[in-house]
């Protein structure tokens, strides 16, 4: 193994010279590649944006969902809360607003649209049906009559006395209170009902267009039989795009916000949090060209050369250019995760060129020649970008194991990127440093733009260096508050001082280490066990109040529909009796009652209402018996039954439709639910399943066939985000074992890849140890960048393994080797950890907190990472003195004598 | 209601006989439709049915659409008659025989010709043994399309006038099912729009005969979202009509086939019958039916 890996590395030191002797055919050939995947991404690239295509379509859930949309249509609305100036939805003025502005989202057609901005108008035609105290109707029987009158009349009465009968009547109707107006007639709703789910897909042809078809002759002889295994169609369904999400909500909100000075809107459902997930993209869309910005500042200052700055970069670019060029052009659609990939890349990219240009420039400072330089920086280098390579792509491919489609098409392309970046690493950057380099690093006739910049800096006084300091400090806390200020300031800080005495600190770390590497080894253990205590208190769970910060209007919206209405988040429990007319049957409608009582008073906190077939029988009972409060309930007969309901469907078939299905085999109840995190839904849909079943369990004789399920747009995403979760947390754990077991093989020695193991595990486990302690729950988005948190720890930790692995085969010292380590590797390892780390600090600053986190924690882990590799790993070789199977090694440490 | 609605159906989309291949040649689209007001109003004379209202899951058996589940089949009896100066209000009665469950469920609809007349609907529940009348309350609303004994045919698949709420367009003449037709295509105006679940309607109409043999009606994003079927075309006191109409709602994959079973005109009927009596009386309501029946022979 050893030789093996001795002639490896001298094998990579060849390369650079090797390549540059071919320099423009190599550089013709990866233009015209270029030039080819480019147009593939220009011309191919097929963005699946919809939030259904995390879901499998075989996935039980969505099968389940797909049925319910097919009976019953879809179930995408947006919940419009609004208060009052005046504080009572039933003041005139109040009801007023809203009856125009019912008006207007009925009518919008006719609106005058000179009076609203640009807007997308034809997107309102996704609106179904428009609910709210200006139209909603109440069945009331007078005399012989049955009338179905609007709540509040299109004319508003003027006097007080009438208002508050109108207020009283209102207040009285249960099944409005809580889904139209709150009890104390402080906020009240609008529902806008939408088809989004339910829009065929496109090309769906019917299958009664096929030429010649035609009916069966039974239809004309007024002899309708029927085929059991006739061939049914059925409609598959468009998944909703985002932007249409987007541009839906763009349009609903200017028409309502015309009332903004009468109403204060708090708008909830999936469209209005798609709408607001848009303004997220774009916010990341900054904070990325920031992310940029900053890694190529950092290149810039750490470096002090331009083209340490620009080739990078180009490097990344075609990295990730070709990662997405080829992956377009294997006809593969690609969802948003491809940011994440793209983040990825950028990471693993920059540690590639981080190390080979520090290793470059430091032979150069130390006056070698150009090619020389080169040569001997891809010598010290490759083999371990070629080894972290293979870990990192190793890690991010098991999340192919995934079932689900964006998130394997992320694993696969992040590993192509991976490779891709070193592909580029060894090939196109030694001819880019070729055709510009510095032509004296380190000169003192020729200082570079950085360089001069940091002189003038260091010729400032000490007093005027302070006060800039600390007013950019206290500048920054201002700005971001105490937390992220502290952070970022901590941050810049240690950059700065890094900068400036990084050769020092370098020269100091294997001292320290010795003087008492026991105590050291103990405060990382320690540290380590809090975490992986903390680890197994993390709670995994996506909840969408949670993705946002506390002050942001969907997090509001989410709180005020919770505090004041009944909830606005949906579940559907289908229920298919698997017989004819079974929905007319008394026994199992009072079952369906029974349910809806038991799960009503036995989640109070969480359920708001719920409403099925049951309460329609029930209420059409009372109305037809003169109003009588002693007739709301299921009638004992089953002809009754049928007869309400057919009244029912003789006046409102579209909502009998929605209700329960042709045949009355199959209806369901809605449940509406207070807002949830995807662990609280998966126990309630554990809890209600049981209910279902202690509740059918009486009449399982007479229904055999029976069949009831628990699905819904919202709640079908959250239960499958849990399941995403879980196995993206196991997957993590399997990504933790192939890494470990690379690491054992390249290092070619048990202990020293466990032993190299533990500071990838204690970054990695920190983000999680410390979510855990302080109760931050971890959701799918903070879940798909540990792979990548991972990858780059390790990167780190595998670069100095690799250095002190090679060193001590050539040197046989336990102490020359580790001294060179840290001397050789720790500056490059120091240059990737500020660029990375600073680069990732700036995504704390999402108002997506999914995002925020993945930042905040990513970054933190890197800077820890880079501690561990300065301070824990020598502390280790320094206690357990691994010798990698290197025969006759001097174990004798002492780096007491080392000067500064 | 319903009973008129049927009756309207039966003449209006199947032009009469009498408006022969004289003045085809020249018509519009809104000729046509104006004729069928017309014929309409001639031939809305006293009337007994006898339908089959058949619903089922469809599905296609070698190369034919055909029931894939057992259909629900309802049996219907139904009454009417015209009155006012001009012969242009209805009265009429309905009765469900069967399903078992929902029998001797009736609507009692008075259609008036006046628009400023709201239309008067009585549901009888022969369970409960109670008549209600159904009023919307307001006027002014933008009324829902019901639902024909829970079938696939709406009241505005079988409503017609109003024609001057509507543009139409001849779009082409072909043919259909080997006969010669014209396709006339059928757009609501804005205030007709909102009272509509169609876009668009195009019916294909038997140049020769008259009949519509088939339709096809579109959502609001041009998609066609049901198609009428026409059958059994035969001459039927003297007018051409389809005894067997399907209609296919091609988003749930559903049908509903009516089928005129028995057709009898220019019938004697009480007026009384024409009353709430009817639905409440089961005894009143077989003994004016005897009557009736003993008419058709």
């Amino acid at each position: 193994m050893e030789k093996v890996l001795l002639k490896l590395t001298e094998l990579f030191g060849k390369t650079p010279n090797v390549i540059l002797n071919y320099k423009k055919q190599v550089l013709t050939g990866l233009v015209i590649i270029s030039v080819f995947l480019f147009y593939g991404i220009f011309s191919l690239t097929v963005f699946d944006m919809s939030s259904d295509s995390f879901l499998e379509e075989e996935n039980p859930a969505q099968v389940a969902l797909d049925e319910f949309r097919r009976q019953f249509g879809g179930d995408d609305s947006v919940f419009i809360i609004y208060s009052p100036e005046d504080g009572d939805v039933f003041s005139r003025e109040s009801l007023t607003a809203v009856q125009q502005l019912t008006d207007d989202l009925v009518n919008w057609r006719d609106l005058d649209r000179s009076e609203y901005p640009e807007i997308p108008w034809e997107e309102l035609s996704h609106v179904r049906r428009i609910q709210s105290l200006a139209n909603i109707r109440v069945q009331e029987s007078i005399g012989d009559t049955l009338r179905s009158d609007r709540l509040i009349p299109r004319q508003i009465p003027t006097s007080e006395a009438d208002l508050q009968e109108l207020r009283t009547e209102a207040l009285s109707q249960q099944d409005y209170v809580g889904a139209f107006y709150s009890e104390d007639g402080e906020y009240g709703a609008i529902l806008v009902q939408t088809d989004f789910g339910t829009i065929p897909v496109e090309g769906y042809e019917s299958v009664v267009d096929i030429a010649g078809i035609e009916l069966d002759d039974g239809f004309a002889n007024f002899d309708l039989t029927f085929d059991d295994n006739a061939v049914v169609q059925d409609v598959e369904f468009q998944d909703t795009d985002q932007l249409a999400y987007f541009s839906f909500d763009e349009a609903l909100t200017a028409v309502y916000q015309k009332y903004s000075s009468e109403l204060s809107f708090y708008p909830v459902g999936t469209p209005s949090m798609m709408g607001q997930m848009q303004g997220v993209l774009n916010q990341m869309a900054v904070l990325g060209t920031l992310m940029v910005l900053i890694f190529s500042l950092l290149l810039w200052v750490l470096f002090r050369s331009g083209s340490a700055l620009v080739w990078p970069m180009v490097t990344i670019a075609l990295s990730v250019a070709w990662c997405w060029g080829i992956t377009v052009w294997m006809g593969i659609t690609v969802s948003t995760m491809i940011a994440l990939t793209v983040l990825l890349i950028f990471a693993v990219g920059i540690a590639d060129c981080v190390h080979v240009m520090s290793a470059y420039f430091s032979f150069r400072r130390d006056g070698q020649e150009h090619y020389i330089a080169l040569s001997h920086a891809y010598e010290k280098v490759s083999l371990a970008i070629l080894l972290t390579t293979l870990t990192t792509s190793a890690g991010v491919s098991v999340l192919a194991t995934s079932n689900l489609e964006p998130i394997k098409v992320f694993a696969l392309m992040s590993a192509l990127g991976v490779i891709l970046a070193f592909f580029f690493t060894m090939v196109l950057l030694p001819v880019l440093l070729d055709l510009w380099h510095p032509t004296a690093v380190g000169s003192e006739e020729n200082p570079s733009l950085a360089d001069r910049l940091g002189a003038k800096w260091t010729s400032i006084k000490s007093k005027k260096k302070l006060i800039i300091a600390a007013s950019t400090a206290l500048l920054i806390f201002v700005s971001l508050g105490l937390l992220l200020g502290a952070f970022i300031n901590f941050v810049i800080a240690l950059t700065y001082w890094i900068i400036n005495s990084q050769r020092e600190i370098l020269a100091r770390v294997p001292a320290i280490v010795q003087r008492s590497p026991y105590l050291i080894l103990a405060i990382f253990g320690s540290g380590f066990i809090l975490c992986a205590y903390g680890a197994t208190k993390i709670l995994i769970d996506t909840n969408i109040a949670e993705m946002f910060r506390a002050d942001h209007p969907l997090s509001i919206a989410v709180e005020v529909v919770d505090q004041n209405m009944s909830g606005a988040q949906n579940m559907e429990i289908m229920i298919d009796t698997g017989v004819t007319d079974g929905m007319l049957d008394s026994e199992l409608l009072t079952a369906v009652d029974n349910l809806q009582t038991r799960v009503e008073s036995r989640y109070p906190e969480i359920i708001g209402r719920t409403n099925s077939l049951a309460n329609i029988v029930k209420d059409t009972n009372q109305v037809m018996n003169e109003d009588n409060p002693e007739f709301y309930r299921i009638p004992d007969s089953n002809q009754a039954i049928s007869q309400l309901l057919f009244m029912f469907n003789s006046a409102n078939p579209e909502d009998r439709r929605n209700l329960v299905s042709d045949d009355y085999s199959r209806s369901h109840i809605s449940v509406t639910a207070r807002n949830l995190g995807s662990y609280e839904y998966k126990e309630l849909f554990d809890d209600i399943s049981l209910d279902v079943q202690e509740t059918f369990a009486e009449i399982e004789t007479d229904f055999p066939s029976l069949d009831v399920n628990l699905t819904g747009t919202m709640a079908t995403l959250m239960v499958m985000a849990d399941e995403v979760a879980t196995s993206q947390f196991n997957s993590f754990a399997l990504a933790l074992l192939i890494v470990s077991i690379i690491m054992v093989i390249s290092l070619g020695s048990f202990r020293g890849g466990m032993m190299g193991m533990v500071p990838n595990a204690i970054p990695a486990f920190l983000a999680f140890g410390l979510m855990g302690l302080f109760g931050i729950p971890l959701d799918t988005d903070t879940l798909l960048i540990a792979p990548i948190i991972l990858g780059i720890a390790v990167d780190d930790t595998i670069h100095f393994m690799t250095h002190y692995r090679v060193e001590l085969s050539k040197t046989g010292s336990i102490a020359a080797a580790l001294e060179s380590a840290i001397k050789e590797v720790g500056q490059a390892v120091m240059f990737t950890t500020m660029v990375i780390g600073l680069g990732f600090a700036v995504l704390s600053f999402s108002d997506y907190l999914g995002m925020a986190k993945v930042g905040f924690f990513g970054s933190m882990a890197i800077f820890v990472a880079l501690l561990c590799d300065l301070f824990l790993i020598p502390a280790m070789i320094i206690i357990f003195k691994p010798k990698f199977g290197v025969k006759n090694v001097d174990t004798k440490i002492d780096f007491q004598g080392v000067t500064v | 209601m319903i009973a008129t609605n049927l009756r309207l159906l039966i003449v209006s989309i199947f032009l009469g006989a009498c408006f022969s291949s004289i003045f085809a040649q020249d018509l519009t689209g809104f000729d046509i439709m104006k004729l069928v007001d017309d014929a309409q109003r001639q031939s809305n004379d006293s009337s007994f049915n006898r339908m089959q209202l058949s619903s089922c899951k469809f599905g296609v058996t070698n190369g034919r659409i055909t029931c894939a589940d057992r259909p629900r089949v309802k049996s219907l009896e139904s009454v009417a008659k015209n009155y006012g100066p001009e012969l242009k209000d209805t009265k009429s009665v309905t009765v469900t025989l069967e399903p078992a469950a929902e029998r001797g469920i009736g609507m009692l609809s008075y259609t008036y010709d006046e628009t400023d007349r709201d239309n008067e609907t009585w549901l009888y529940l022969s369970a409960l043994g109670r008549v209600k009348r159904l009023a919307s309350g307001d006027s002014d609303e933008e009324t829902e399309p019901a639902s024909l004994f829970g079938s696939e045919f709406t009241t505005e698949d079988t409503e017609t006038g109003k024609l001057e709420e509507y543009t139409f367009n001849i779009l082409e003449e072909t043919t259909t099912a080997g006969r010669e037709v014209w396709k006339v295509e059928m757009i609501p105006n804005e205030e007709r729009a909102k009272k509509t679940r169609y876009s668009r309607q195009v019916h294909y109409v038997d140049k020769e005969r008259h009949v519509v043999l088939r339709s096809e009606m579109y959502d609001q994003y041009e998609k066609e979202v049901k198609r009428l079927m026409a059958s059994r075309v035969e001459l039927v006191n003297d007018i051409w009509m389809s005894r067997s109409l399907t209609m296919m709602n091609l988003v749930t994959n559903r049908l509903s086939n009516m089928a005129f079973v028995e057709i009898y005109t220019d019938l004697d009927i009480e007026d009384e019958f024409l009353s709430q009596r009817t639905l409440t009386d089961a005894a009143y309501r077989e003994t004016e039916l005897e009557k009736l029946r003993a008419q058709l022979n």
